[in-house]
C-alpha cells in the first residue's frame, strides 16, 4: 500500500487504527534492522522500534509530508538511538569507548561471526566509532542511502556527511591494519 | 607482509552479521505496538480550534481567560457582602452600650468626641423655630452640661 494511502486512512477515525497496523507492518523490519545496527542487543532494539512506532502514532497527524514518510520514521527511529545511547552512557558516566566495547563484547558473543575474522574486525572497527559517525557509517555502508536521504534523516548538510563517512572509513581501516599488524 | 585493508576490496554484507531476532518476531510486533498505541483517538476538542489561532491570539485570550477569572473571583468572594451586615449589626447595638465600650476603652475617647451639637429635628414645624437669640440662650443656659453633650 502506498505512503497517501495510509496516511488518508489514518486521518479517518474509523479506519486509523487498521491503517496505522499497515504502517507498521510495512516499516518494521527497516527501523527495527536500523536500530539493532545501532545498539545491536536485540532486546533493546525490540523496546526502541516500539517506542519509535508509538511516537509514529503520537505524531502522524501532525506529519506534514515536507519529507517522505519513510525518512521521516527513520529520523525519529536514529533520535531514539542516540538518545538511548546518551542516556546509558550519562547513566552509569561511561565514556565513549566504554559503550564501545559493551557493544563489542555482544557482537563477539554472536554465534553468527564465528570464523570469520576480518569480519569481526570490521565490526569492533565500526563500533569504536562515535555514535553519529557509526549512523552515517551504517546508513551509506550498509543501506546504501543516498547523502540527500540522510542529510534529511540527519538533519545534516551533505558535505558534511560526505566528510563523515570518509573519516570514519578511514578510521576503520587504520583499526584493521593495525590489529592485523598485532595479531 | 598482509595486504592492507581497504574498505572498498571488503566483500560488502547487506547487514552486519547480527544474529536474527526470534522466530515469528515480525509477525507479532504489530499487535505488540498496537496493544500500546492509545485506544481514542485525539480529540477535536483538545486542540482543534485553538491550534488553528495563531500564537499571539492564544496568548491574549489565555490572558483574557485568567483576568476574566480573577474579575469574577472578586466580584463573587465574601468580603463583598460583608461590609453592610457589619454595618448592619452595629447599628442594632444599643447607643449606651457602645458609650460606655468606648469609654472603657484606651482610646482616649472623651466625651467631647461623642458630643453631639443640638441640632434642630427636621420634621419640627417651623414656628418653634422662631426665637429671638436672647430667648435660645436661656434655655441653653438652663440646661445641665450632661443633657447637652449626652
Amino acid at each position: 500500500m502506498e505512503d497517501q494511502e495510509i496516511l488518508a486512512k489514518f486521518r479517518d477515525p474509523a479506519a486509523r487504527n487498521v491503517a496505522f497496523n499497515q504502517l507498521v507492518r510495512k516499516y518494521q523490519s527497516k527501523v527495527y534492522w536500523h536500530v539493532r545496527k545501532m545498539v545491536v542487543d536485540h532486546d533493546d532494539a525490540d523496546d526502541l522500534t516500539q517506542d519509535v512506532f508509538i511516537k509514529v502514532w503520537n505524531h502522524l497527524e501532525n506529519f506534514r509530508q515536507d519529507a517522505s514518510l519513510f525518512t521521516w520514521i527513520y529520523r525519529i527511529a536514529t533520535n531514539e538511538c542516540l538518545s538511548f545511547l546518551g542516556s546509558k552512557r550519562r547513566k552509569f558516566f561511561l565514556p565513549l569507548n566504554d559503550v564501545g566495547a559493551e557493544l563489542t563484547a555482544k557482537i563477539e558473543a554472536d554465534e553468527s561471526l564465528a570464523g570469520d575474522e576480518v569480519e569481526l574486525k570490521l565490526q569492533k572497527a565500526i563500533l569504536r566509532l562515535p555514535d553519529k559517525q557509526r549512523l552515517v557509517f551504517n546508513l551509506r555502508y550498509y543501506d546504501e542511502m543516498p547523502y540527500e536521504q540522510m542529510a534529511e534523516v540527519t538533519g545534516t548538510s551533505v558535505g558534511a556527511l560526505k566528510a563523515s563517512y570518509h573519516h570514519a572509513a578511514k578510521k576503520i581501516e587504520q583499526y584493521i591494519n593495525d590489529h592485523a599488524q598485532n595479531d | 607482509m598482509n595486504t592492507p585493508f581497504r574498505l572498498d576490496e571488503h566483500r560488502r554484507r547487506p547487514q552486519p552479521p547480527l544474529s536474527l531476532p526470534p522466530d515469528r518476531y515480525f509477525e507479532q510486533l504489530p499487535t505488540r505496538i498496537m496493544q500500546r498505541v492509545p485506544t481514542a483517538a485525539p480529540s477535536p476538542l483538545a486542540g482543534g480550534w485553538l491550534t488553528a489561532l495563531s500564537a499571539p491570539l492564544r496568548t491574549a485570550l489565555a490572558s483574557a481567560a485568567v483576568l476574566g477569572g480573577f474579575a469574577a473571583a472578586f466580584l463573587l468572594s465574601p468580603g463583598a457582602t460583608v461590609q453592610p451586615l457589619a454595618t448592619a449589626s452595629l447599628a442594632q447595638v444599643p447607643r449606651a452600650e457602645l458609650v460606655q465600650y468606648l469609654l472603657a476603652s484606651e482610646q482616649r475617647v472623651t466625651l467631647a468626641d461623642l458630643a453631639e451639637l443640638p441640632g434642630a429635628a427636621q420634621n419640627a414645624p417651623t414656628g418653634t423655630l422662631q426665637a429671638s437669640p436672647e430667648e435660645l440662650q436661656e434655655l441653653l443656659d438652663a440646661q445641665s452640661a450632661e443633657e447637652a453633650y449626652l
